[in-house]
């Protein structure tokens, strides 16, 4: 068993270059090329992919730049790279139609999610949403990962889910002996993302075990739940998730306070609806 | 900016050596010592443009005369070059802790002798005088640039920025992420600018928490303005979340005094050349040494124009 850990985990931090959305591409490209498009544009069109969203945190806090584990935001990221970074990153990604497929749906629910714990974010009052909702963007990140590295184990994942009608989560561990939130602990540490960022992303599951920064756990916890209720994408199975009731202590939120997020997102997932990665 | 003529120094009581290099780089001026101890005292007081030294010496060692000459560090940005025979290389040849910058092999391959001789050179000078940390110009470029500028009489908004709450920034979380600071600070200057197409823009660093950017008349304050707002929203991440929270550092003085200082912000003073005013770069510092008094009194991040011509 250790073995095999060790040999998957070997082989999911292999990723060299992580695959991303071909329509997101082209209008970050297009963006990029633009003299009269601000940093703020730029940002808002990669916040819609998580694979660019990581690569581009990733690269803000590899050692190279000297500001390790301190950017977490895209637009912040934005500024320090500049653009000729980011172009730099888009020529180089691979472009794999496949994945496009696949992870359709995990794309959708992925944006659900992140402008889910926005809001969130917001109605608890806490500063920089936009931090909270690239944790939401990054929370299943393990989980395209472990797709492009390890096929044959998402083959055996996919019928699990199907024939035992467990969730993703469970089937995944199943099968691998840990989860996506295992993977996004390794891609934190490997890519050196923020301590905040990392929280959300491993403890999204778990949120009592962040032991750091609850904040964010909690939020990105919320936020895959009201992805799920509102049936955004698919996440790898048709499960609602378990909802730990310990977030509404840490948020300093009532049930009350979630119906005006919930209204907000039923019209922000409305024009979501409209958008397609793969459309021309 | 180069030199008319290149003083290049070899070391080598090879005589085949010498005219092969001559052949290969006959504009330099080449000075030939057949003995190594005997060039160490000219190396030390009139170092060359370049320096090449053979393997292969009567009396001490190549790699020891250079470890010798390297391990002054007046010295580390003049370029060296190690000439080696075949029967050198093997695996217990390790040319970087001699910090040699390159080598060649004997015999010349003259095309490519002069490749690397040239590269050699042109990289020195790249590196010379670049900030070792933010890898900016730094300031015999700085002044170069702003002097050409207004030799050729050519209209410019020279400015400088420096942070405000450094100091104590760096004594509290100590020298290495001050220098994170200081990065970041960089970035946001050079990619702030570049955000403008197509505008023709300088960025340098002073040193420490000074820098210097340049840009057209009449973007400057739009780049201020940019430039601070993404500064102010960036900084606060290089803080311990405590002090973020918080949104200030305390910290006690030698007099025991308990201070708080605010978080970081920067200031910018603009200089502004039209119709070819200044004609010395010491009227442009000295001017905007005065206006940056004025944006440091404002607390935040803040920008002050110099007006006087612009009324």
């Amino acid at each position: 068993m250790e073995d095999l850990y060790t040999q998957n985990k070997d082989r999911i931090l292999s990723v060299r270059d992580l695959p991303t959305l071909p329509s997101v591409l082209d209008q970050v490209t297009e963006l990029v090329q633009d003299p009269s498009s601000s940093t703020d544009q730029v940002a808002k069109v990669i916040s819609q992919d998580q694979v660019l969203s990581a690569k581009v945190l990733k690269m803000v806090n590899s050692p190279i730049y000297g500001f390790p584990r301190r950017i977490s935001t895209i637009q912040h990221a934005l500024v320090l790279l500049g653009f000729n970074v980011v172009r730099g990153l888009i020529i180089s990604t691979s472009v794999f139609d496949i994945m496009a497929k696949s992870m359709m749906g995990l794309w959708e629910h992925s944006l659900g999610c992140a402008m889910a714990c926005a809001g969130i974010a917001r109605q608890a009052g806490f500063k920089d949403p936009e931090e909270y909702s690239v944790a939401g963007l990054l929370h299943d990140l393990g989980k395209v990962v472990s797709a492009v590295q390890l096929p044959e184990v998402k083959d055996e994942v996919d019928a699990a889910v199907r024939e035992k009608d467990l969730s993703y989560y469970q089937a995944e561990k199943e099968v691998m002996g840990f989860s996506h939130d295992r993977i996004n602990a390794w891609l934190s540490d490997h890519w050196n993302l923020p301590l905040r960022l990392r929280e959300g992303l491993v403890w999204h599951h778990r949120p009592k075990s962040a032991q750091h920064y609850p904040d964010v756990a909690c939020v990105v916890h919320l936020g895959d739940f009201m992805a799920r209720v509102f049936q955004v994408g698919s996440s790898g199975d048709d499960q609602i998730s378990y909802l730990d009731g310990h977030i509404f202590k840490v948020l300093k939120l009532k049930q009350s306070n979630l119906e005006k997020v919930m209204d907000e997102l039923d019209r922000e997932f409305a024009e979501l609806s409209g958008f397609r990665p793969d459309q021309d | 900016m180069m030199k008319a003529e290149k003083h290049f120094f070899l070391i080598s009581a090879n005589a085949g050596l010498y005219q092969g290099f001559k052949d290969v780089y006959p504009e330099a001026q080449w000075t030939v010592f057949e003995r190594g101890r005997g060039a160490i005292e000219l190396i030390f007081n009139n170092p060359p443009d370049l320096l090449i030294v053979d393997s292969r010496l009567p009396d001490l060692g190549g790699t020891e005369l250079i470890r010798i000459f390297k391990s002054e560090n007046v010295y580390r940005q003049v370029p060296v070059i190690i000439c080696l025979d075949r029967e050198d290389i093997g695996p217990d040849l390790n040319l970087t802790e001699v910090e040699v910058d390159d080598f060649v092999m004997k015999p010349l391959d003259p095309d490519l002798t002069r490749i690397r001789l040239d590269l050699v050179m042109a990289r020195a000078s790249w590196e010379l005088d670049a900030s070792p940390l933010t890898k900016l110009p730094g300031n015999t470029s700085i002044i170069h640039k702003i002097q050409d500028m207004m030799d050729r009489k050519n209209d410019f908004a020279l400015a400088y920025a420096d942070l405000d709450n450094f100091k104590s920034y760096n004594d509290k979380y100590g020298f290495s992420r001050g220098d994170e600071v200081l990065m970041m600070t960089a970035r946001i200057i050079v990619n702030t600018i570049r955000a403008f197409a197509g505008i023709e823009s300088f960025v340098g660093h002073i040193g420490g928490d000074d820098f210097v950017f340049m840009v057209p008349p009449d973007q400057a304050e739009n780049v201020c303005q940019i430039l601070i707002r993404n500064f102010d929203g960036i900084v606060p991440n290089f803080y311990d979340q405590e002090d973020r929270d918080q949104g200030y550092i305390r910290s006690t003085d030698r007099q025991g005094n308990i201070l708080d200082f605010p978080m970081m912000s920067i200031s910018v003073a603009v200089v502004f050349n039209i119709d070819g005013e200044l004609t010395h770069y010491g009227q442009a510092s000295e001017i905007a040494m005065n206006l940056k008094k004025l944006a440091k009194q404002k607390s935040g991040s803040a920008y002050v124009l110099d007006r006087r011509k612009t009324a």
